[in-house]
């Protein structure tokens, strides 16, 4: 008996969560990374039979989602919008990238880090890939995802900790 | 707090940005998909640029087919032509033009991802160290080039619009798109790595990439 595949609704609906939140640490705002993933899903739905078989179809949608961004980032001549960071932690509802339960902390020191450092900890830690699978994502060295995956925790660390200390003391 | 406890809080922050769009217009929107897809020419397009170009400032934006077309009305099939020198006219291909501009710089117009050893041999005539691949893998001779990432700003630049709009990017799959490249604007001991990744023929997941590798006589010929 083969590997039974997920139907595209099965796969929808068990896998938006995680891809939107690994596209919305990538691109810092909700409402743009919501419309990525729905446009990446909306191709995988077209592209079905040949996504189904894909060994990573979250990862499959990611990718297209990111580069779906990457395009509209060109089309707007770079002109990338900058997250404010004031809105994510003080304001947690209305639609920011910290709404819902976010803790605001959390996404606030994500959004920090570099836009790869970001994209490495969507992928690893979000999306559960592993290195060779990120890096194949990525378009880079399995050695690189590592590196940034190590300075992206220590800069988490050093910013989240001591914050966190504070609190239970 | 160890990094297991880490990153055991920070995955419990994936769950609470809910997905609040129906499957029911995401199928609607991938019929959409479909239909675009329909369009004639559609399928031979070279996608969007990829992951590598998420970080790195090249610029993989489509041109309007009526403006790569400086040889209209002769173009040449199937058979890579080395560019022209500058100010000369640029050689229509089927799948891809090489066109050298008068400031210098080179610019490569996608329309399909074939007979990469034709424009590998091209931009390296060029002077563009390169390694061209679209078998859906990279070149396994090349390491990457690191450098800080205004390093790559220079030898990329966007030209031309796109058709379509962000929310319906139509124009994407059935116009072609275009790589400036400044080789003297490459930062030393670096060249260019072209690749496709994804699968052949579907044209909304048939990436093309671009970054910068380390130049060697395995990866980019010097």
């Amino acid at each position: 008996m083969g590997i039974r595949r997920p139907d595209f609704a099965e796969f929808y609906r068990e896998a938006k969560d995680e891809c939107l939140f690994a596209v919305l640490v990538s691109v810092g705002d909700r409402d743009t990374a919501q419309d990525l993933v729905a446009e990446a899903f909306a191709r995988a739905w077209a592209s079905w039979p040949k996504v189904s078989r894909h060994p990573a179809p979250a990862a499959w949608v990611v990718r297209t989602a990111l580069n779906a961004g990457v395009s509209r980032w060109r089309r707007r001549r770079r002109e990338v919008p900058v997250p404010d960071l004031s809105l994510v932690a003080d304001q947690p509802a209305a639609g920011g990238v910290a709404g819902d339960s976010v803790d605001p902390r959390i996404m606030a020191a994500l959004l920090r880090l570099p836009a790869r450092q970001r994209q490495v900890v969507a992928l690893r830690l979000f999306l559960d890939l592993d290195t060779e699978r990120t890096a194949q994502v990525l378009g880079i060295a399995p050695g690189t995802v590592q590196a940034h995956l190590g300075r992206a925790m220590a800069a988490l660390r050093d910013e989240l900790v001591p914050t966190w200390q504070e609190n239970q003391s | 707090m160890n990094d297991d406890e880490l990153i055991m809080v920070l995955r419990e922050q994936r769950g609470r940005v809910p997905m609040t769009v129906p499957v029911e217009e995401i199928i609607s929107r991938g019929h959409a998909v479909r239909a675009r897809r329909r369009v004639p020419g559609v399928t031979a397009a070279v996608g969007t640029a990829a992951v590598a170009a998420v970080a790195v400032s090249v610029a993989l934006p489509a041109s309007h087919p009526a403006a790569s077309h400086p040889a209209a009305g002769h173009p040449v099939a199937g058979h890579p032509v080395a560019s022209h020198p500058a100010g000369g006219p640029g050689v229509q291909l089927t799948a891809w033009t090489v066109t050298r501009q008068a400031d210098g710089t080179i610019k490569v117009t996608f329309r399909e991802a074939t007979d990469a050893a034709g424009l590998q041999r091209t931009l390296r005539a060029d002077g563009v160290p390169a390694s061209v691949t679209f078998t859906g893998e990279q070149n396994p001779a090349c390491q990457p080039y690191t450098s800080s990432g205004a390093a790559f700003k220079p030898f990329g630049s966007e030209t031309g619009p796109l058709g379509g709009d962000s929310r319906n990017p139509q124009g994407a799959y059935d116009s072609p798109y275009a790589l400036v490249i400044d080789p003297a604007a490459l930062p030393k001991g670096a060249g260019l790595q072209i690749w496709t990744s994804g699968t052949p023929g579907a044209a909304d997941n048939f990436q093309l990439n671009v970054s910068l590798v380390r130049v060697s006589p395995q990866c980019t010929g010097s």
